[in-house]
């Protein structure tokens, strides 16, 4: 089980488990795992080999490992009020690289021995916060200072991504439509869409700022329906020229799906175009267009991350305010929930269309 | 055998996006008022962002070749679910995040964007390490085995052989993407082509911003046009 000897080794070697700073910007002073955690290392470390021990049965291993990355979170908590009590109230402590690749390998192992714990370990972590287990960690401290920003990007992020699915889906499903009635203007579409990809996502978020005020500047009228060169326009189209390959290729695929001679029967027996499309080819063309949607939603909530550079807010603000800032707390702060979202979103799609009948 | 006419449209897009991104082409473009990016630092960071996309997609490559090998063994069926998980996780995870989760722990420079580049080039390469291995057919692996070649001259010389074509396919792929996508690079302090776009978008100067937009992408196209002449075509 290469996780735990990773998470395990991570532990053991001279690497920073958490930082002390001696405020949120400067960076820290790296302490081990061994002299933050004195004996209680051992602790994580057991759990560790304990979950990746083959002999014991599957969920076993998997609880182990999720109390394993519990333990981690709880005891750099209680380590970091330890390193703090002496300092000045400016003083942060962080978690380090040590504690990154530890907690990673921890989750891998989860997921490897029965990732429904991973649900469990979510919760834990839920409380260990309430519980106050974890305020004196920096990021902690920087969600606290700014817990009415992170909801409100929270809410933007997801806004944002709902209008660029939306927006995608009005364009791709229409024009995977006719590209399937014609072929040859299909493969165009196609060679047209996969093109958009090789564009570097933060470039096409950035041109779209002078392409909209040149449009804007040629049509007040624009102006007056709220449209801005800045903020959440070139966000939303931007994130949307990026899905509507995945959508587009899964409506296509999911059309021609259907088979040719199912087709040819209800021809022959006297069905209109719209009723074939309603009844032959809509329900085999759904589960593949579902994988699609899937792809696309995940695909949402990661790009619309770069609307911050563009003046759009979300979580992306977060994470570049925090870069130029040199603040990792908060680029964190910015980068973990969009990683949740995405895995949770991921979750979620995946079991709808398990229920949809087909396992993608 | 090379084969120039492969490659020859995304070699032309290639030249076409590089004019585009030349200091006088890109100003009269864009009417901008503001100095553009000199062509000689432009080139330089070219070489870098081809060194970095690389730094990149090597090690993505070698974990998705062997995870492909790997997972189609016999003895490493098991693996299969848990590393087609792990390759789909990778990907959903965008690079940008992946460079943000990654500075606090490995500080600013090449580390968090290699790390980005090296996690979303794995699946690409697995993928079409996969399903080239699982195409060879079954007649052919047997008729290897019966002639004494043990599991490893099998994998050598008849399966990845045949599978050759498409894990190169799967490559190319990888490597565009990595190219295409070590543009963010520039958000974690590395000298990439992103570097005139984060400027740019700084000082509110669009010419700059086209200029790492366009040679990024032609850069992409150059990587693919290359692979493609080199790689000889599936019959």
């Amino acid at each position: 089980m290469i996780p735990a000897l990773v998470a395990i080794a991570a532990l053991l070697l001279p690497l920073p488990f958490l930082g002390v700073a001696p405020n949120r910007l400067l960076p820290g002073e790296g302490v081990t795992a061994i002299a933050a955690l004195g004996p209680w290392v051992a602790l994580p470390v057991a759990l560790l080999a304990l979950g990746a021990w083959r002999r014991l049965p599957g969920w076993v291993g998997a609880a182990s490992a999720g109390l394993a990355a519990l333990a981690l979170l709880g005891l750099a908590g209680m380590a970091a009020g330890e390193r703090l009590a002496d300092l000045a109230p400016a003083a942060r402590a962080s978690f380090g690289a040590g504690f990154w690749v530890a907690m990673v390998g921890a989750l891998a192992l989860v997921a490897m021995r029965g990732a429904w714990m991973g649900v469990a370990v979510a919760a834990g972590a839920v409380l260990l916060l309430a519980g106050g287990w974890l305020d004196q960690l920096s990021l902690v401290v920087e969600g606290r200072a700014r817990a009415e920003a992170l909801r409100g990007a929270v809410l933007t992020h997801l806004a944002l991504a709902g209008a660029a699915l939306g927006l995608a889906l009005l364009v791709a499903v229409p024009l995977a439509w006719a590209g399937f009635r014609q072929p040859r203007l299909g493969a165009a579409l196609g060679a047209a869409l996969a093109g958009v990809q090789v564009v570097p996502a933060i470039a096409l978020f950035a041109l779209l700022i002078p392409l909209l005020a040149a449009l804007l500047r040629a049509v007040p009228a624009l102006r007056d329906l709220g449209l801005g060169a800045v903020g959440w326009l070139p966000a939303v189209l931007a994130t949307a020229a990026y899905l509507a390959l995945p959508l587009w290729r899964s409506v296509s695929g999911g059309l021609a799906s259907a088979d040719p001679a199912a087709v040819q029967a209800a021809e022959a027996m006297g069905m209109t175009e719209g009723r074939i499309l309603a009844e032959v080819r809509l329900p085999l063309a759904l589960p593949v267009f579902a994988g699609g949607l899937r792809v696309a939603v995940v695909q949402a909530i990661g790009l619309v991350t770069l609307g911050g550079l563009v003046g759009a807010g979300g979580l992306g603000a977060l994470v570049f305010e925090g870069l130029a800032q040199f603040a990792t707390d908060l680029m964190l702060l910015g980068a973990l929930p969009i990683l949740l979202l995405a895995l949770a979103a991921d979750t979620l799609a995946r079991a709808a269309e398990t229920r949809l009948g087909r396992p993608a | 055998m090379i084969r120039l006419r492969r490659g020859l449209p995304a070699l032309l897009l290639a030249v076409a996006l590089a004019v585009l991104a030349l200091p006088g082409v890109a100003s009269w473009l864009m009417g901008g008022t503001q100095g553009p990016y000199p062509v000689a630092r432009l080139w330089a960071l070219a070489l870098d962002h081809a060194a970095l996309s690389l730094a990149g997609v090597l090690p993505a490559a070698l974990i998705g070749l062997a995870l492909g090998v790997v997972v189609t063994r016999p003895g490493g069926r098991g693996l299969r679910g848990a590393a087609d998980a792990a390759a789909a996780v990778a990907q959903a995870v965008p690079p940008v995040v992946v460079v943000a989760l990654a500075v606090p722990a490995f500080g600013f420079g090449w580390a968090p964007t290699v790390l980005a580049l090296m996690l979303y080039g794995i699946m690409p390469v697995l993928r079409a390490t996969v399903g080239a291995l699982e195409a060879v057919p079954p007649e052919t692996r047997l008729a290897a085995e019966a002639v004494g070649l043990s599991p490893g001259q099998v994998l050598r010389e008849v399966e990845l052989a045949l599978a050759w074509p498409l894990v190169l396919d799967g490559l190319r792929v990888a490597l565009v993407l990595a190219v295409a996508t070590a543009a963010v690079g520039a958000l974690a302090g590395a000298a990439t082509l992103g570097t005139p776009i984060v400027i740019g978008l700084q000082n509110q100067n669009a010419v700059l911003v086209l200029q790492g937009a366009a040679a990024t992408a032609s850069l992409a196209f150059l990587a693919e046009a290359l692979l493609l002449m080199a790689v000889p075509a599936r019959e």
